[in-house]
């Protein structure tokens, strides 16, 4: 370490002592992170690739964490891959977070050669082969979108070593999809060439991964092909509760004219195919509109909550729940604040918003920092360790917030992480008086969570992946020794 | 706003004339300020500016705003499709039918595309609509132009707006600077 560096670094180490969270210091490299009931567990650089969906697997004895990015920057578009010498551009990491304290990264898969959104292979789910209908009971397939033009499917069984096993091409976008393990059923967020829309849906039965099978194009009427007149918002994403559920959540919207639309799922899939406006009505049970200041990123279903307010109540003490979560996307506060918000869909042609969460910006001058601040994306793991009892948020620079949200008509944060800069945290820009003004900052992309209780933050900014875990009265929220 | 309305009208010197409309080719088309007809919606308002009948041919309004981040920063402006997502032609009538497929534009540095419409309107009436959508970086810059009767003539005059001094000072300001 340099004289100089180590000079910077104490200066922001007694910078953050002295002023905590509410001075509007930029970020140094060597300053701690800041953190409140969250414990840094470990950490991988991904390659200082730009980071998008984590989705955490328990494989065999092994946790494997499959991480998707977003493509490269201008200034490094094909990152160097250390394991194989070669500049690739980003795709998807493979990492063994078995040792959480140890990550070791495995693999590096390239995705579509292309900087920031136009690259890169955002998007991963993963299924076990024995799970599916029809799989290989030795696999374990990946479902991953490779840039804007398809999506694939890889056996990830020796995650060291993946092969490719389908692909689905011919796209102008794709973004993050749902995959049914148990059923094979996909919801794959797709641009079909001929629809009016960058991203809607196409539903595919992938319990044999090796032969797709496509059910039907779906999506808002006004989407379809031939139509004219006002196009609806874009689709975002969909979160299925499966034929037990049988209902689909889609999100539609990023920062803008957000909607959740409630599917039937059997509906959907079993009903009339041809994308008319009448059949796209067909499986529609109701939409919650949002303003038009806010997006729906994540719809993230939270069906039959015991609400204990309403313990007593002879008639509604459990509720249906949607977290809806909007995306920033425009940096230092250029839009209107993306948060979080709950829904109370009980009674479903009657969604009604309930609550909202946003982090507090005068607790961080977050609006100073740099980048993007506001909400972007939820864990959607639904394991029983934080499901209906803690929600993650990752929030850019505000790093990411846990929140407890048994009363969702009273979600309040519990804990946040905010990860320390590195050399390869890349800087953010805005536009003042003509001229490009750069800060450098946090930017915690997407979270996941896994069985054990760990929770994984991956940064848009290269920062790499962060491993934490609850202390303190979060760790008590969650039930969790 | 108001200030700026009763004070600002804006002279566009089209010395050159433009093509297919005898009434504008006349040497100098003069536009008013009008206030921002639309509702508050996902976008902060914009600028509305009214030609007259006897200055442009028909009356003919357009309405310019920027969009912050709402365009692909590596690709802009993709298709045709994609002026019919963002060009605003949703605020003066949800019924709009593309009449031909669009054109790549350019104004000032920013490039992108530009496609007539016919506009259905809410009493039953037909309005001709060119929308038009410029990427600059992530950012879009949009414009619908609309007149009561065909204006063959409406995509020129429309561009030739935009490239004006006032108008590209202002553009280039409401996107971040030059």
């Amino acid at each position: 370490m340099t004289g100089r560096v180590e000079l910077t670094a104490c200066l922001g180490i007694v910078l953050v002592a002295v002023c905590g969270l509410a001075c509007a210091q930029p970020q140094v490299i060597g300053a701690p992170p800041e953190a409140s009931n969250m414990k840094l567990v470990g950490t991988n650089d991904l390659q200082a690739r730009s980071a998008y969906q984590p989705t955490i697997h328990h494989q065999g004895d092994r946790w494997i964490a499959y991480i998707g990015h977003h493509g490269g920057t201008d200034d490094i578009p094909d990152p160097l891959n250390p394991i194989t010498g070669k500049a690739e551009p980003n795709g998807t990491s493979i990492v063994d977070v078995t040792d959480p304290a140890h990550p070791g990264y495995l693999r590096h898969i390239p995705g579509q050669e292309g900087k920031y959104e136009g690259g890169g292979a955002q998007m991963v789910r993963i299924c076990d082969g024995k799970s599916l209908p029809k799989g290989d009971p030795d696999a374990v397939y990946m479902l991953r979108t490779f840039g804007s033009e398809a999506h694939e499917i890889w056996n990830v069984a020796d995650p060291a070593n993946p092969v490719l096993v389908t692909r689905l091409g011919g796209l102008k976008d794709t973004h993050k999809s749902f995959w049914e393990c148990d059923t094979g059923i996909a919801f794959l967020v797709s641009g079909a060439p001929d629809w009016r829309t960058r991203r809607m849906t196409q539903v595919y039965d992938l319990s044999d991964p090796a032969h797709p099978e496509k059910i039907r194009d779906f999506g808002l009427p006004g989407q379809e092909p031939g139509a004219t007149g006002a196009v609806p918002t874009e689709l975002h994403g969909p979160i299925s509760t499966g034929p037990q559920g049988n209902r689909v959540y889609f999100g539609y919207g990023t920062d803008k004219g957000g909607l959740l639309q409630i599917v039937d799922r059997d509906k959907l899939i079993h009903g009339p195919k041809q994308p008319t406006p009448d059949n796209l009505r067909y499986p529609e049970i109701s939409r919650l509109a949002m303003s038009a200041f806010n997006g729906a990123h994540t719809t993230f279903p939270m069906p039959q909550m015991p609400i204990a307010e309403f313990a007593h109540d002879k008639d509604g003490n459990t509720r249906d729940i949607v977290m809806i979560v909007d995306e920033a996307i425009v940096n230092e506060c250029g839009e209107p604040r993306q948060m979080v918000w709950f829904a109370d869909v009980t009674v479903e042609n009657r969604p009604m918003m309930i609550s909202s969460y946003t982090v507090a910006e005068a607790s961080g001058s977050f609006c100073e920092r740099g980048g993007r601040f506001g909400s972007h994306s939820a864990n959607e793991s639904m394991a029983k360790v934080f499901y209906k009892k803690m929600a993650f948020i990752a929030f850019f620079n505000a790093g990411v917030r846990a929140l407890d949200i048994r009363d969702p008509y009273h979600p309040h944060e519990v804990g946040y992480f905010i990860p320390s800069i590195t050399a390869s945290t890349d800087k953010r820009c805005v536009t003042v008086e003509g001229k490009d003004r750069c800060k450098v900052a946090i930017q915690t992309n997407n979270v996941e969570t896994d069985e054990r209780g760990y929770i994984y933050i991956v940064d848009r900014a290269n920062t790499g992946l962060h491993i934490l875990e609850l202390t303190g009265a979060a760790r008590a929220v969650a039930g969790l020794p | 706003m108001h200030s700026r309305l009763t004070a600002f009208v804006l002279a566009i010197g089209l010395l050159t004339g433009v093509a297919g409309s005898e009434h504008a080719r006349s040497d100098i088309a003069v536009w008013r300020e009008i206030a921002w007809p639309f509702p508050r919606d996902a976008w902060p308002a914009g600028r509305a500016f009214q030609c007259t009948a006897a200055a442009c041919g028909e009356e003919v309004e357009i309405y310019v705003r920027p969009k912050i981040g709402f365009c692909n920063c590596e690709g802009g402006v993709a298709d045709d499709d994609e002026v019919d997502r963002v060009a605003d032609l949703d605020m003066i009538s949800q019924n709009f039918v593309p009449l031909a497929p669009g054109n790549v534009v350019r104004v000032a540095d920013m490039s992108g595309r530009s496609r007539a419409y016919d506009l259905e309107m809410t009493d039953g009436s037909h309005h001709a609509a060119i929308g038009i959508a410029l990427s600059h970086r992530c950012d879009l810059l949009v414009a619908v132009a609309q007149a009561k009767a065909a204006a063959p003539a409406l995509q020129h005059m429309a561009l030739k707006f935009l490239a004006s001094h006032e108008m590209t000072d202002w553009i280039m300001s409401a996107l971040g600077g030059h």
